[in-house]
């Protein structure tokens, strides 16, 4: 990767994770986009580009994304655009947009609000649309199906599963953004009940509204922004099979790849924040990245602990760099994810100076 | 929170997707009964594909049927089936590979309880009693508890199926929305003057988007209900799933004396097109206090439409067109 | 380091009303068959997919790249997907541009499509409510407003459709052919939003368009002679706001006047030879034509009125017969650059510009907010007509 320009994340900005926000979604990234302007003391005419992630059909309106153009200011005109896919997918454009080289800083946001619509509803309409959306085949059973895999292989047991969950919401405990965060034990949440065999509710991640902003920049430019830039040392995506039947729903080919794209043992991992919105996820996810047991996965909580969707994919990214920018890393991966069991992933390392 | 009942919004549509002859033929077998996989090189492949997951390559239509016996690769209880689901008892998701096939299909079994279910276990394919030409028209039951049916055959191939898909969204009205909402209940519009430029937003949208300053109710002003036609249409309906109106009518923009943009999606049904025109002064006759209704309100659409009787003109002469020229949304 | 960019592949797929002999897989992978096939490129020498479509609520699939990436050979691979309103083809294109200028991949597939026939396209523009006005509804005010600022004839917008539709004729790919429309038949068509009359609309369409982009060492290996992307650009402005200028959008003036300086362009009208612009209602040729600086305000009308926008005119516009003529809302802006790109390697076949070296591709979106467009060339570093 090194023939690539450096790029680094000068300033981050995210909301908390809430279950409702009575406040629109361009109300949102108003607010964030002017903490980030702030921060860097920068005019809104100092960036160059602007590049959204969003999600119409979480919102129930076709065109809804317009609407959020408001927030991020489009006046005079701007050079944006937009991905109907987590924001860290338009982190990923807006990094290779500016390795063209002929442009500095860029603005990415990603933001939803799950709370108006039935998200168990509305996610099977990601599914094939002639074999699969018609039986309303949601995230939530699909990640049933990937547990009960794991659990088959004697990959992982449904203690490990509630291991993931107990670490992570007590993590949470400490992360202001965190929307659900508790002391709980593992023997406790074993006693709840099924809710698709072998997850139960707490396996799920909670049901949450809220908006993430990045602002990158190159080099040169990164240095005058901010003293603590945190460089984006590789970001790589890939993408596995749709069809369930033609998987492996124990393992990941896509994070193997990306994570061999990234070069992510070329350095020590000083702790790794992954889009883990079911338990089983974890498991699966350390594994492909061939993780070491000592290293942190997910001190902010992680999506079981607040899951603004088409937000939880920066967000792992900026929890990283902000762990970085507080001096308590080094070098982290962040990882999004799309789709469902996993299907597609992101990964990206960030290192400080 | 507001006060006034959220608007739960329905967005709705039957869509009817044409199959191609790969997924056509699956559905067909459906329909009269049959389990059907593709040729894939060696392999098998149910559901089938038009293409080689492998090469990319286009296969060609060479099927195959398989089960109805299968066997169970993975499987998950559903507790709480979703009301999308093919079943509102539990029932399990399931991922089966069909006897005969190289891959597996993802459905749903229909069985008694959890316990009737095991990795390895075998399952039999089973058809609702009316099928349409569609994946719903399948399940699978485990063989224990399979019944036995006889399916007839239908006449000619698939080549259409259906799908309706149906969301509701809800969410309570937005603090700025819900006393725009208010305001139209007492006869009145409400916007909001921008704290930073003085341009007087309605509707507003709670913010400022030009100088990116949130507004709060301190922002508040009353607008007068007397304006000028800055743009219009004459819309012909145009039939579709949904669709109420079935006369044209006029949908106009009006600037309302002290807004500083105007207010769209204004329908009129009583000034003839021949009299209407842009410039054109118009002033609101709003409906008797009681007949007034918000319930069309969201954070989103205005809903004017049911507090305003009508636009009548005021008589005054005409605003003439270059001071109103760029007011045209 | 920026890399040049080439296009070496265009597809598409026959523009129709239902395309009901295929899914939607068969549908995209119709247009990417074509595209591989042009560049003479397989699946496996894709490096990454740049898809992109309007709002999925138009099928009722969300977020499709996740249900097509097999159909496009994509696992294993990158691919995302791009949604800017209408201006989306365009986007997406310059998107995939970007993903070769910058080094990071070489080869790269790139597609826009929309099955409308699935939905219905009235239906998802008026969110899903009773009473929509469609695109036709919210732009027939500002058509309007034009005519009445340029005091332009009202037979103008009849001619553009008169035009396009002729040009479609000689487009085997179009969905509409109408060799027998003429002026009346389209003044005595219905009024669908006044002033627009029926004739003067695009139809809603199924359809694909892929182009396969790829770097200057990829381009050597192209069978035919690569289309290099010169420059682009996208602009964006709100929708709504005190004073807005909807029939000259601010973003459209200085999305071209960006486009020119990076194409080193000083005089478009006579600098560029033939343009592919995103025309759905007739009126958007004369209002493009100036929104876009080709001319001063007011003569946009002109320039249609004495013909100098028919393929064999001064400044041909919409040769392959435009929006007008086929309008898969995720494909058109894709089309107008593919289109482009034929031009200028001389495969454009009957309704083929002579000596076209530069061409335009252009597509707008939403409120008239998103511009996105780019310039391409059969020259990495075009000579213009009278530049310094």
């Amino acid at each position: 990767m090194s023939r690539f320009d450096e790029i680094a994340i000068v300033a981050t900005a995210q909301t908390p994770a809430r279950r409702r926000y009575p406040d629109s979604e361009a109300s949102l990234l108003l607010d964030l986009t002017n903490q980030l302007l702030a921060e860097t003391r920068l005019p809104r005419s100092a960036v160059d580009f602007t590049i959204a992630g969003s999600c119409d059909y979480l919102s129930g309106l076709p065109f809804a994304f317009v609407s959020n153009v408001d927030g991020f200011g489009a006046w005079p005109p701007v050079y944006e655009s937009h991905v109907e896919m987590d924001g860290a997918w338009a982190l990923f454009e807006a990094w290779v947009r500016l390795q063209v080289g002929d442009i500095d800083v860029a603005l990415i946001a990603g933001s939803g609000k799950s709370s108006p619509g039935t998200p168990r509803e509305i996610f099977p309409l990601q599914t094939d649309p002639y074999y699969a959306a018609p039986l309303g085949l949601d995230p939530v059973s699909v990640a049933g199906l990937q547990a009960r895999a794991l659990l088959d292989a004697g990959l992982a047991t449904e203690r490990d599963f509630a291991a993931v969950v107990a670490r992570s919401r007590r993590a949470a405990l400490t992360n202001p953004n965190a929307q659900v965060a508790k002391d709980v034990s593992i023997e406790a949440l074993l006693a709840e009940p099924y809710f698709a065999s072998p997850l139960r509710k707490h396996d799920l991640p909670p049901i949450s509204d809220g908006a993430a902003a990045v602002l990158i920049a190159r080099g040169k430019r990164a240095r005058e922004l901010t003293d603590k830039p945190v460089w984006i040392r590789a970001i790589d995506h890939r993408i596995d099979s749709h069809h369930l039947g033609l998987r492996d729903l124990t393992d990941s080919p896509s994070t193997r790849l990306a994570a061999r794209g990234v070069g992510v043992h070329a350095g020590p991992l000083d702790v790794a924040e992954l889009c883990v919105r079911y338990s089983p996820e974890e498991i699966v996810l350390r594994r492909a990245l061939e993780l070491k047991d000592d290293t942190p996965v997910n001190p902010s909580g992680g999506p079981l602990s607040g899951h603004p969707v088409m937000a939880t994919g920066l967000v792992r990214v900026i929890e990283v760099a902000n762990r970085i920018r507080a001096g308590g890393a080094r070098r982290g991966l962040a990882h999004a994810a799309s789709g469902p069991a996993l299907q597609q992933n992101l990964l990206c390392i960030l290192e400080a100076a | 929170m507001s006060s006034l009942p959220s608007l739960a919004y329905t967005l709705e549509y039957p869509y009817t997707r044409t199959t191609g002859p790969v997924v056509g033929a699956f559905l067909t077998g459906l329909r009269d009964g049959r389990l059907l996989g593709i040729r894939c090189g060696r392999r098998v492949l149910c559901p089938p594909l038009e293409y080689d997951p492998e090469t990319g390559a286009s296969l060609a239509p060479d099927f195959v049927e398989v089960g109805p016996g299968g066997t169970l690769l993975s499987w998950t209880w559903i507790a709480e089936p979703t009301r999308k689901h093919p079943f509102q008892e539990p029932f399990a998701f399931a991922l089966i590979r069909p006897d005969g096939a190289d891959s597996a299909v993802c459905h749903a079994v229909k069985a008694s309880g959890p316990e009737a279910l095991r990795t390895g276990g075998r399952v039999r394919t089973q058809y609702r009693a009316e099928r349409k030409g569609a994946i719903t028209d399948l399940y699978f039951a485990p063989e224990a508890e399979a019944e036995a049916q006889y399916v007839p055959p239908g006449k000619g191939a698939v080549e259409l199926t259906e799908h309706l898909i149906s969301l509701t969204y809800s969410e309570p009205l937005a603090p700025h929305r819900e006393r725009f909402a208010k305001g139209l209940l007492a006869g009145k519009f409400i916007g909001q003057r921008s704290p930073a430029s003085g341009k007087v937003y309605l509707p507003s949208k709670g913010y400022d988007p030009i100088e990116r300053v949130r507004m709060t109710e301190r922002d508040d002003v009353v607008v007068a209900d007397t304006g000028t036609v800055v743009a219009f249409t004459v819309i012909t309906p145009v039939q579709y799933y949904g669709q109420k109106e079935t006369e044209p009518y006029i949908r106009a923009s009006i600037l309302l004396d002290g807004a500083d943009q105007p207010l769209g999606q204004q329908d009129i049904r009583t000034i003839p097109v021949a009299e209407f025109r842009t410039g054109l002064r118009v002033r609101a006759v709003w409906k008797s206090a009681a007949e007034r209704s918000v319930l069309e309100v969201d954070n989103r659409w205005g809903g004017t439409g049911a507090v305003i009787e009508r636009w009548e003109p005021t008589g005054e002469p005409d605003v003439p067109f270059e001071q109103i020229r760029e007011h045209n949304w | 380091m920026a890399e040049r960019c080439a296009v070496v592949g265009i597809g598409q797929t026959k523009y129709a009303r239902r395309r009901g002999d295929v899914s939607l897989e068969g549908l995209v992978r119709e247009a990417a068959l074509r595209a591989l096939e042009d560049a003479h490129v397989g699946w496996q020498d894709l490096d990454a997919i740049v898809i992109g479509k309007a709002p999925d609520a138009l099928e009722g699939v969300m977020m499709p790249e996740l249900s097509l990436c097999d159909a496009l050979f994509a696992v294993g691979k990158p691919i995302h997907r791009v949604h800017t309103a209408g201006s989306v083809g365009a986007s997406t294109a310059i998107s995939a541009a970007t993903l070769v200028e910058s080094g990071r991949y070489q080869t790269v597939l790139t597609l826009g499509y929309e099955k409308q026939s699935d939905g219905n396209a009235t239906w998802a523009l008026g969110g899903g409510r009773s009473g929509s006005q469609g695109a036709g509804g919210s732009f027939a005010p500002w058509i309007r407003n034009y005519i009445q600022r340029s005091g332009a004839p009202e037979h103008v917008g009849w001619k553009v459709a008169v035009k396009d539709r002729l040009n479609a004729c000689k487009n085997p790919y179009a969905h509409l052919q109408m060799p027998d429309i003429t002026i009346e038949k389209v003044k005595e068509s219905p009024l669908l939003w006044d002033p627009l009359h029926f004739l003067e609309s695009c139809p809603s369409s199924d359809g694909a368009a892929a182009m396969v982009l790829t770097n200057a060492e990829g381009a050597k290996r192209a069978p035919r002679p690569p289309a290099w992307v010169i420059a682009h650009a996208k602009r964006t402005e709100f929708s709504q706001f005190p004073g807005r200028d909807t029939v000259k959008p601010a973003a459209g003036v200085d999305c071209a006047k960006a486009l020119y300086q990076k194409a080193g362009i000083t005089n478009p009208r006579k600098q560029i030879d033939v343009a592919e612009l995103y025309v759905p209602f007739s009126w958007y040729e004369p209002m493009w034509l100036e929104g876009h600086l080709i001319c001063e305000e007011n003569e946009g009308w002109k320039m249609t009125d004495a013909g100098e926008t028919e393929l064999d005119g001064a400044f041909p516009v919409n040769p392959s017969g435009g929006v007008l003529s086929s309008n898969a809302i995720g494909a058109s802006g894709m089309i107008r650059c593919l289109e482009a790109a034929s031009q200028v390697r001389g495969t454009a076949g009957a309704y083929q510009v002579d000596g076209a070296k530069v061409a335009l591709g252009h597509a707008y979106g939403g409120a008239a907010q998103y511009f996105a467009m780019w310039i391409v060339a059969s020259d990495p570093e075009p000579r213009y007509r009278g530049s310094r």
